[in-house]
């Protein structure tokens, strides 16, 4: 059979909302758009985001004074000073723009009812009146680290009604989609990227997009936790993996890996942070409110990292409730009302009812912290372009644009989604209008060739080896177990030693199936070492962190550092080598100094530096990394949202 | 950008939608007819629970004022408008059928439990509705063979006496012919035609109605409770029709003179 | 699961269609596999099992294994369900799965059901017709909260194809829009910012392809694992579109 070769002008490899969201920008702008996706758009993992997307609109009482600036400093205080605050600030300015243009496409938000509503606020129930004039506009509920209620949601289903709004757009828009294909490999020539080879999972043959742009928009690396995380079970982070294996192009924060408070214990699916937001309590097993003591202030409602950190102490101190499954601790929303339950929190009503059997209005809901965000990812410019190669754009999950730095806030995913597939398909359509397609079959061919051969060695190995299965189920247990919420550098330095071993044995593994067709063993098998290789720029990105910062904790190092780790990890993987290597840049011009976070310690290193001398050298040192500059339309556009922050 | 209504629309495929929700009121609309005239048809035939006389005499009634001729020529059209519509909906090939009753089997019989629903038109456990579909199709096919042939019958009862001698419709032609062997498709015609027209109804009642009318369990139980009513009435009129039971209601008319 | 008095887990033994279409030797049969049951088990967790265990080759689909994603409907005992949600202590120890009905099959359990809902989408244009463009620096439009919430109901399918499998006019109609589509029509048609007049939604949704098409199996809602009020859906669009052919005489 012939191999295929499909040329367009922009190609997206993934089907979330972020990708979507930029096909959309490019086809409306005139380019030929090419979706690939391993399931259809959408079944794609942020159909599961439920509960919210953060965006300052300030229309209940309790968002009043809420504003793009005040959701900028939330977002920075958030991510501890890790994110690039340019970027943020585009993107709180966006992200009203971003829902309303969701309202447009269909999102049935809730909204305002102007008269007495009845919240459930810090252990109490409060009568709040909603002035007439706001009713019909779309409303807001608590989220964690904010500082206003921000969260715009659609009762419990805010990512499923978000991801088919924009589907629909994308149907409309007539953009091409290949579901069920999967990017194995990125085409480039060491500094341009020409699209991509990909497997149709369908009948498991080859083929080649050329793209005058490519989008990397593939979400999180979740899996790599095995079972322990709340992503889907395609959560495999493919995507990063591509881009790790040019060689060129660098990773940024990998060990900035989020861990969600609230997973139902055992099975990790997800119960949205909207039920705390809604007044839900944490307790131990002696049904006590440790955040009360914990946090005085935020209660519930501190930052993911800040929360989920407290409640491992508290399971570690003794007071987690034992179960053959592990100790957890427990969810209490009883309170909220079967109405309020079945009706703003349908999707944990449900959840709790499928997979653990029982009826939240009156059970208390067994939870433990588990893996959930990637905010590490491939590492971009401020227009979403990938550092060192040319034409190879990254959006949403699967970036690091960077605005989440060491930890996101709840909500803010899915707005960056929407923002950045605005922002970066804008960028991707003016630049796929201006260059020209270097149709260079040659390349395309080769790039084939070696997918195939790859393919061909791995079915020809031969004898006996631990299945691929079993050297997941490793990964995962090491990730979870070295590489969790608390860290410390030996049981990292161990990590690494058994994660390079886990390549070495992968490289050799056997398969039991070789059939015909889409063989989702061999399909697991291409997408295993990626896996083991992001795993590793995450342990050994951890290790050589030695400091405290959002959702990475040394326990032998416990406070921030901003002396020496004001900085952004870089990681890349030179072709034929063994192991990454690392590398770091300054995080991005700050125009909000270092400071306290308003909830967990007070206590860090100072940076000594004043923020001028640090601001002068933050250009350089990412330029030194490869960011290509900025285009003018985008320099322009930024120049109109920076500024002013603090 | 498309902007346009529609692959559906064109002037050809407008005409044929129309038609096809004009062909859907018909076949619900004759269905329903003739159920409601089903109920009467038990009062009416019921009639000879009171004995003899008092069937004859409203059949004499009926005929002498005309009604009857009309009703059955109406009754006859409507049923053969609603058998030719009704049945678009069956498919063509046995193949089709075949695949349809394996799908309904599978789902009658798988007993998977569910956890209570949270709704009024909560699912039923097992489902059941798509047989009781299949089984309308098949009573549907009876019901138009020995209905027909009931028809053609009746039809001769009442018209024969409008062009020469005839008894029109009365009881000792009646009797006689039940008793003599009609019992039996008469016996599967009432069982057929009752379960097809409560059943039908209840769909009816559903697929027009379902959110404003009671809850689908209501509807069911309703449906349920007529069926068994007006099988009952039916059966104790085909036993005395037969001669093996006498009028229960005989004492009724025991003081009228004739 | 493993009950007090019996600490022995169950034996679960399934009985699991295969077929290969790109395999030509492949032809469709029934294979049978038995694994121990735990706890809490899942269709997902025991169809891993089996092709990490014991045939790698075995095809099926799950992506969420939450319940929200769509992607693990399959034939369960004969009835459509959700692989992921579908736990086995639910179930008798005898297992039979079936990919869906109604949809292409890809091999063993899977089928393309991405296809069949693209399609649908295109047919029903289901998308938002505007009435004016969007404008970033103006409010949203207003909307009653009631009513959102009504959209949300509709906007709930997870376009999993239970209903579509489960019915048998779907079965042998492929035109028919069934449970997903019609659901799908009604909730643009009660979205104030969708500007189709009844006139346009007449073409969509009456006829035989349309909500004319159900006989009333009503096997679609009890099967549907959001349990979506599709009867309700039905029953609304038959009223409203008689209205507008009454209305347009
Ligand atoms: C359970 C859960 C709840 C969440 N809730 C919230 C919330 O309430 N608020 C919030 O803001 N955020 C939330 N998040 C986070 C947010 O949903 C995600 O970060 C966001 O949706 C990611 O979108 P994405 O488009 O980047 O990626 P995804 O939606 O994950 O899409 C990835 C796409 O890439 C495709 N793909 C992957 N690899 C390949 C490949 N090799 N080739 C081709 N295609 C590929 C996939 O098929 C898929 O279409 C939640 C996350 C989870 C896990
Ligand atoms: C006295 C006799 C009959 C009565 C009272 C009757 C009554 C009904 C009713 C009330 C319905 C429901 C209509 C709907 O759901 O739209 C129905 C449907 C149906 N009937 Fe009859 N019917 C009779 C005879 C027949 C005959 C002779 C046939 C022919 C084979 C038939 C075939 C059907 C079929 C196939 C349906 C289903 C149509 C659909 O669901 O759209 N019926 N009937
Ligand atoms: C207007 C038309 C009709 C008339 C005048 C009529 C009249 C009668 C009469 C007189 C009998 C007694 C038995 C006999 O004489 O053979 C009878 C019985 C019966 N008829 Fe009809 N009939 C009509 C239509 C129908 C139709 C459409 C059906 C169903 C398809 C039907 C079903 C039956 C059944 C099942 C019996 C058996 C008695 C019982 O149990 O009620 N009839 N009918
Ligand atoms: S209507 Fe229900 S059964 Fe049908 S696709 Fe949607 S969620 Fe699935
Ligand atoms: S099963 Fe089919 S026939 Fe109608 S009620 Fe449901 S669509
Ligand atoms: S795997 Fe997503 S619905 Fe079952």
């Amino acid at each position: 059979m012939t191999p295929q070769v499909i040329t367009t002008d922009v190609l997206v490899i993934g089907g979330g909302l972020a990708g979507e969201r930029c096909a959309m920008e490019a086809a409306a702008a005139g380019q030929e758009a090419v979706i690939l996706s391993l399931v259809p758009p959408r079944r794609s993992h942020s159909c599961a985001a439920q509960g919210g997307m953060q965006a300052a609109l300030g229309n209940c009482v309790k968002a009043e004074g809420d504003s793009p600036q005040v959701h900028f400093l939330d977002t920075v205080r958030g991510s501890d000073w890790g994110a690039d605050q340019e970027v943020a600030n585009i993107f709180a300015e966006e992200a009203p723009i971003a829902v309303r243009e969701l309202a447009h496409f269909g999102v049935p938000w809730t909204r305002v009812r102007g008269g007495t509503n009845i919240y459930f606020i810090k252990g109490e129930f409060v009568d709040i009146e909603e002035p007439l004039e706001n009713d019909g506009l779309i409303t807001h509920r608590d989220f964690g680290g904010t500082a206003k209620w921000r969260a715009c949601y659609a009762a419990a289903g805010t990512g499923h009604a978000a991801l088919y709004a924009v589907d629909s757009e994308v149907v409309r828009l007539g953009i091409t989609v290949r579901d069920r294909a999967e990017a194995v490999s990125l085409i480039h020539d060491g500094t341009r990227c020409h699209g991509v080879v990909a497997r149709c999972l369908r009948t498991g043959t080859y083929f080649a997009v050329m793209a005058k742009a490519t989008v990397i928009a593939t979400g999180g690396y979740g899996r790599i936790y095995g079972g322990y995380t709340t992503n889907a079970t395609i959560n495999y982070g493919t995507g990063a993996a591509l881009a790790l294996n040019t060689g060129v192009v660098p990773l940024g924060n990998m060990e900035a890996v989020q861990f969600h408070p609230t997973a139902l214990s055992p099975s990790g699916i997800l119960i949205t942070e909207g039920c705390r937001g809604d007044g839900g309590y944490l307790l131990d097993k002696n049904l006590h409110r440790f955040m009360v003591d914990a946090e005085p202030e935020k209660q519930e409602l501190a930052s993911r990292d800040v929360v989920s950190r407290h409640m491992m102490q508290c399971i570690q101190d003794g007071n987690g409730v034992d179960s053959p499954n592990g100790r957890h601790l427990w969810l209490d929303i009883r309170h909220l009302g079967e109405e309020h339950l079945t009706t703003k929190l349908l999707e944990v009503f449900d959840i709790c009812r499928d997979f653990a059997g029982i009826n939240p209005a009156h059970d208390l809901i067994p939870v433990r912290p588990t893996q959930h965000y990637s905010m590490g990812g491939v590492r971009v410019n401020k227009d979403g372009e990938a550092y060192g190669m040319a034409g190879l754009y990254a959006v949403g999950e699967a970036a690091c644009w960077d605005m989440h730095g060491f930890n996101r806030l709840g909500g803010n995913s899915l707005a960056e989604t929407l923002v950045a597939g605005r922002v970066v398909g804008a960028r991707v359509a003016e630049y796929a209008s201006g260059a020209t397609l270097h149709a260079n079959t040659g390349l395309a061919f080769d790039a084939l060739n070696a997918e195939e051969q790859r393919t061909q060695s791995l079915l020809s190995r031969e004898g006996s080896s631990r299945s691929v299965y079993e050297i997941r189920d490793s990964l995962g247990e090491i990730m979870i177990g070295k590489v969790g919420i608390f860290r410390n550098g030996a049981d990292l330095s161990s990590a690494v030693d058994e994660l390079k071993v886990l390549i070495f044995e992968c490289d050799k593994a056997v398969l039991k199936q070789k059939g015909p067709g889409a063989n989702p063993e061999l399909a697991f098998a291409l997408r295993l070492p990626g896996m083991l290789r992001l795993a590793l720029t995450v342990a050994m990105g951890a290790l050589a962190r030695t400091e405290s910062r959002g959702a990475h904790f040394r326990v032998d190092y416990p406070l921030r550092n901003d002396q020496d780790w004001l900085s952004r990890t870089l990681v890349r993987w030179q072709q034929n080598a063994g192991e990454p290597t690392l590398s770091y840049e300054r995080v991005g011009l700050m125009d909000l100094p270092p400071g306290h976070r308003g909830y967990g310690s007070d206590e860090r290193i100072e940076m000594e530096a004043s923020l001028e001398e640090y601001n002068e050298g933050v250009l350089d040192s990412q330029s030194a990394e490869g960011r290509l500059e900025s285009s003018e339309a985008m320099g322009s556009k930024l120049r109109r949202y920076s500024g002013g922050a603090a | 950008m498309k902007t346009t209504t529609g692959s559906l629309k064109g002037a050809d495929s407008i005409s044929k939608a129309r038609r096809q929700v004009i062909y859907e009121l018909i076949s619900g609309c004759t269905g329903l007819v003739l159920a409601l005239f089903m109920w009467g048809h038990v009062i009416l035939v019921g009639s000879i629970l009171t004995g003899e006389r008092g069937f004859d005499w409203l059949a004499t009634l009926l005929e002498d004022y005309y009604v009857a001729q009309p009703t059955v020529a109406a009754i006859f059209a409507i049923f053969i408008v609603h058998a030719v519509f009704a049945s678009r909906k069956i498919p063509a090939q046995l193949r089709e059928r075949r695949q349809m009753i394996e799908l309904a089997k599978g789902l009658k019989q798988s007993g998977r439990e569910k956890v209570p629903s949270r709704r009024d038109n909560s699912p039923f456990v097992p489902h059941l509705e798509s047989m009781l579909w299949i089984w309308q199709v098949r009573t549907g096919m009876v019901i138009l063979v020995i209905g027909s042939f009931h028809l053609i019958l009746l039809g001769i009862d009442v018209f024969t006496p409008l062009f020469g001698p005839g008894p029109g419709i009365d009881s000792a032609t009646s009797m006689g012919r039940v008793a003599a062997g009609l019992w039996l498709p008469y016996s599967i015609l009432l069982l057929c035609v009752e379960f097809h027209a409560g059943v039908g109804l209840y769909r009816l009642a559903i697929k027009w109605g379902s959110g404003v009318l009671p809850s689908r369990h209501i509807l069911h139980r309703i449906e349920q409770l007529i069926f068994w009513v007006v099988l009952g009435l039916g059966t104790l009129t085909l036993l005395v029709l037969a001669g093996w039971m006498s009028p229960p209601l005989e004492f009724l008319l025991s003081g009228v003179s004739p | 699961m493993t009950d007090k008095n019996n600490p022995r887990p169950r034996r679960l033994r399934f009985e699991i269609f295969r077929y290969n279409p790109e395999d030509p030797e492949s032809k469709p049969h029934i294979e049978t596999f038995e694994i121990d049951e735990r706890p809490y088990m899942t269709l997902y967790m025991a169809l891993s099992e089996i092709r990490e265990t014991l045939d790698a080759s075995l095809q099926f689909d799950f992506a969420c294994r939450s319940a929200i994603c769509g992607s693990c409907g399959m034939l369960v005992n004969g009835r459509p369900a959700l692989g992921c949600r579908t736990l086995t202590a639910d179930l008798p120890e005898e297992i039979r799965l079936h990919p869906l009905p109604a949809f292409k099959l890809i091999g063993d359990l899977s089928v393309d059901t991405g296809i069949w809902f693209r399609e649908m989408a295109e047919r029903t244009e289901a998308w938002i017709h505007e009435q004016l463009p969007f404008d970033p620096d103006a409010e949203e439009q207003r909307m009653s909260d009631d009513i959102a919430a009504a959209i949300y109901e509709g906007d709930r399918c997870i376009e999993c194809g239970c209903c579509v499998a489960s019915c048998g006019v779907a079965n042998v109609n492929p035109e028919f829009l069934a449970g997903a589509g019609l659901n799908r029509i009604a909730r643009f048609m009660m979205d104030p910012r969708d500007g189709r007049t009844d006139a346009d939604w007449f073409e969509v949704v009456a006829g035989d392809q349309g909500v004319f098409g159900c006989v009333g199996m009503m096997a679609c809602a009890d099967v549907c694992p959001k349990e979506l009020p599709l009867l309700d859906v039905y029953a609304y669009l038959r009223r409203r579109t008689l209205g507008t052919k009454i209305a347009s005489g």
